[in-house]
């Protein structure tokens, strides 16, 4: 049994740990605000290049029998491969990180099996120590762009991947993050970046190009853009999935001190009742004892 | 016609039109119900946009491309500021961003003097 000083100073400890983690569940629900913010507004876009994308690539390959652009060549059998990992720089927000890691081991075993080599590109300082631990080697290695997505490190970073990718060094984009659902649900994605399939479209359809013979220009940079955003989107998404993995672990952890303090109490307050009583019975004992002398 | 112009920060306008002109790479276009299927890239101007009710709205953009089909026409571009206001001081602060945005852009002094020209004609026709 604890003894009462023992106790009072475990349940002060507990207090203070929680109002540590009431503090950064408050915090992480004002950057989760902001967060879904930016991820909203950017969505708009993100879904209006995929649109135009599709729906350009669809026309063009109607139109220009053959279009030479590697972004939408079929490769059956890939040789090489970029793996982009995403996760936070920081921990304390449950399975968040640990889910991205486990699939991306999934991802290389798979390719292993297949015996594709794979490039893994890492942003997020929980990821890169994980590899670092497991001995897995890593191509690139990003800390502090997960917690302030910024469109041109991002395009910095595909930009290379997609260099390689036209000059035929490697054959596949995946992108491998925990997206943001709502408050309460992550969801691990994993994104097949490049090469972009080229639906059939159902009907004959034309279209006209300016700058007129140059299709091939536009497309390139469509391509670049898109793949560019692609990225940056993955990376606010997973922000935002971070902030609100963070805001529930926090009030998981929060509970739990209430909880752990509730006991705490219950067996302080036992343990003070039964030294009150100690007590008395003493004096009691003593009383009689002097009466009877 | 449906027109939608998107930025990586969000959406700058979505809508019926009559028409629109644009700033294309190969020259300024308008488009109305029915035109041809076009894909272009934009480079920096003003789109001008008279809305079903007649309203005229003028946007200033940096870069971006174009989709164009008989019924709808998407835009996707880099940067944007509607050159609109309550206010001739909130209007003046969106021309002066407007301004900021073709000038960050643009790479030659006469598209800037241009450009500036039209927003300023622009916003005097509203």
């Amino acid at each position: 049994m604890a003894t009462l000083k023992e106790l009072k100073q475990k349940i002060a400890s507990v207090k203070n740990t929680q109002k540590t983690t009431r503090a950064m569940k408050l915090v992480s629900t004002a950057k989760l605000k902001r967060a879904e913010e930016a991820l909203i507004m950017s969505r708009v876009y993100a879904r209006k290049i995929d649109e135009v994308m599709k729906d350009i690539s669809a026309k063009l390959a109607m139109v220009k029998e053959n279009i030479n652009i590697r972004a939408f060549s079929v490769i059956d059998n890939p040789k090489v491969v970029d793996l982009i990992v995403i996760t936070a720089d920081k921990g304390l927000c449950g399975g968040f990180n640990i889910q991205t890691i486990k699939k991306s081991k999934e991802l290389l075993e798979e390719f292993k099996n297949r015996q594709v080599q794979v490039r893994l590109k890492v942003i997020g300082k929980k990821a890169i120590e994980y590899f670092k631990f497991a001995g897995i080697e890593m191509e690139q290695k990003i800390e502090g762009l997960s917690a302030i997505p910024d469109y041109e490190k991002s395009a910095e970073v595909i930009e290379e991947s997609y260099q390689d990718f036209v000059e035929e060094k490697i054959d596949n984009i995946i992108i491998v993050y925990n997206g943001y659902v709502n408050k309460l649900t992550q969801e691990v994605k994993v994104i097949d970046l490049i090469p972009i399939p080229v639906d059939k479209p159902e009907e004959n359809t034309f279209v006209e190009v300016e700058p007129d013979d140059d299709y091939s220009t536009i497309l390139e940079s469509l391509v670049k853009k898109y793949i560019e955003y692609s990225l940056y989107y993955a990376l606010l998404d997973s922000l935002a999935a971070e902030h609100s993995a963070r805001m529930q672990a926090m009030e998981a952890a929060t509970n739990n001190a209430q909880e752990m303090v509730r006991q705490l109490t219950l067996q302080f307050n036992k343990a003070r009742q039964e030294a009150v009583t100690r007590e008395l019975i003493e004096i009691v004992t003593a009383i009689e004892a002097m009466k009877k002398q | 016609m449906e027109l939608d112009i998107v930025t990586p920060l969000g959406r700058i306008f979505k809508g019926k039109i009559k028409s629109a002109t644009f700033p294309g790479s190969e020259g300024e276009f308008g488009i109305l119900e029915g035109h041809a299927p076009l894909v272009t890239t934009l480079k920096p101007g003003v789109v001008e946009i008279e809305k079903e009710d007649g309203e005229k709205e003028v946007i200033a953009i940096n870069w971006g491309y174009v989709e164009v089909s008989p019924e709808k026409a998407d835009v996707l571009v880099d940067g944007a500021v509607p050159v609109t206001g309550e206010s001739e001081g909130e209007i003046k602060e969106a021309i002066e961003k407007a301004k900021k945005l073709i000038k960050e852009a643009a790479d030659s002094a006469t598209l800037v003097a241009a450009v500036e020209a039209r927003i300023e004609n622009a916003v005097r026709s509203l």
